[in-house]
């Protein structure tokens, strides 16, 4: 009972609820499609294929990529190690920015420690694109082969300017691998922006199921391969199929997520990615105002932001306040958000942050219930009448 | 009337053959390569008409494929 009353503000680690049409498509899929797509030539499989897909091209377009450009993956961390080690297992030199997630800097590190691979990492100024952009340009070498850089911050949402590192990317011939776990669906990212590598998960901002994700490719980096397999492909070979996107999806693929995730894409487009991100900046705006006159530490002000929120409160460890909210029923998150760099370039190390992030579905009045039980549970602050 | 098979690399290039030459006015289909024509599994597209009509629109469109064979 106290599950169902839980109101959702941890969309950043997966949307919920999910658009009506996603849960129909899944209960579609998992009724009609049970033929394994591109692994035979009989009527099931294909026409698991044909609607698989019609998934990809959507994809692909979303991404302003071509249709054999565009891997399905299980998730977004999944996509980041296909890309960071299908460019780096060999050796070189890598770029990644001090805010990324784990699921970039710990493949990074692995690397390091097992391949032979030199690492920097840049600063990120909020302010100053431009100083940002000359510490990358000073950090590049003969060797680096890639730049890792997410378009927004799962910790505060800092948009980062991935536009103009993908155009110094372009200018020097490097690989640009950004994660848009965050961006996907409230960002028009762009394979057009420069990006060489999109990664993303389904299930946030996307509005697919769990264990879905995706990696656009723009063609123009060729990838080792980390896994091999079946691919429904020249079979009679040893080698792995050179062609994208099977050279990319060994294995059977989540058919029921995948055919969720195109319902979940359709819905962004349906309704627009900048009415989606206005809707849910001006939740953020009005919690993060009445955050303020509680008193909470409110980090990233200022910057230029997806819809999320991190603070903390006076006295209390992140995780302790987390525990509280979920205790009246709002679900936020507390910790780290697997992003030990990002803790550390915030200031947040020890603490870690509450992450406060809408979707679609939440509205003014839960974000206003959200702040009343703040004020009257969970801080000393007398909130204003 | 003649059968053009076209061996694809992919079940997504086959897919994508198949919209791109049925937006052309080509009707065509995709099926699972016959075992004497292709080297383990495959998916090919087949069509009506001589392939000197289809392929140079493949190649245009960048779309590679394998091999040709008439029937």
């Amino acid at each position: 009972m106290e599950k169902k009353n839980t109101v959702n503000f941890d969309n950043s680690a997966g949307t919920h609820p999910k658009p009506e049409s996603v849960r129909q498509a899944v209960a579609y899929a998992m009724r009609e499609l049970g033929g394994n797509p591109g692994r035979g030539g009989h009527q099931l499989s294909m026409a698991a294929a044909e609607r698989i897909y019609a998934v990809r091209k959507s994809a692909a377009e979303f991404f302003g990529a071509e249709i054999e450009n565009a891997a399905f993956t299980p998730n977004c961390t999944y996509a980041l190690n296909m890309a960071i080690k299908g460019l780096m297992q060999f050796g070189g030199h890598i770029i990644i920015s001090g805010w990324e997630h784990n699921s970039a800097s710990r493949p990074v590190y692995a690397l390091t420690r097992n391949n032979g691979v030199k690492c920097s990492v840049c600063e990120i100024y909020p302010d100053d694109v431009q100083r940002t952009i000359e510490g990358i340009r000073r950090l590049i070498r003969r060797d680096t082969l890639c730049v890792c850089c997410m378009a927004a911050s799962n910790v505060t949402g800092r948009i980062m300017p991935y536009r103009e590192i993908g155009e110094l990317c372009r200018q020097r011939g490097i690989a640009f691998v950004c994660d848009c776990a965050q961006a996907a669906g409230v960002l028009p990212v762009s394979i057009k922006d420069g990006i060489s590598f999109i990664c993303t998960s389904g299930q946030k901002g996307l509005y697919g199921p769990t264990g879905t994700g995706l990696l656009i490719s723009s063609g123009e980096f060729a990838l080792s391969t980390i896994i091999e397999g079946g691919t429904g492909a020249t079979s009679g070979e040893l080698t792995q199929t050179p062609h994208m996107p099977e050279k990319l999806e060994s294995g059977t693929l989540n058919t029921a997520g995948l055919i969720g995730l195109g319902a979940g894409i359709d819905f962004v487009k349906k309704h627009g990615i900048g009415n989606i991100r206005r809707h849910e900046q001006s939740l953020c705006k009005m919690f993060e105002d009445g955050l303020k006159k509680l008193g909470a530490e409110v980090y990233d002000i200022g910057c230029d932001r997806v819809p999320i929120v991190a603070f903390n409160l006076k006295g209390r460890t992140s995780e302790e306040t987390a525990s509280a909210l979920n205790k009246g029923g709002f679900a936020l998150r507390g910790g780290m958000h697997c992003a030990a760099l990002a803790h550390e370039s915030l200031g947040t190390g020890r603490r870690g942050a509450v992450r406060f992030s809408p979707s679609a579905f939440n509205s003014a009045g839960q974000v206003s219930k959200l702040l009343r039980y703040i004020g009257n549970s969970l801080t000393d602050f007398t909130p204003d009448q | 009337m003649e059968k053009t098979i076209i061996t694809m690399s992919s079940i997504t290039y086959a897919m994508k053959a198949k919209e791109y030459l049925n937006s052309m006015g080509y009707r065509c289909d995709v099926e699972r390569t016959r075992k004497n024509i292709g080297s383990g599994c495959g998916y090919s597209i087949i069509i009506r008409v001589h392939p000197d009509l289809v392929t140079p629109l493949l190649d245009r469109a960048g779309i590679p494929y394998k091999g040709i064979y008439r029937l």
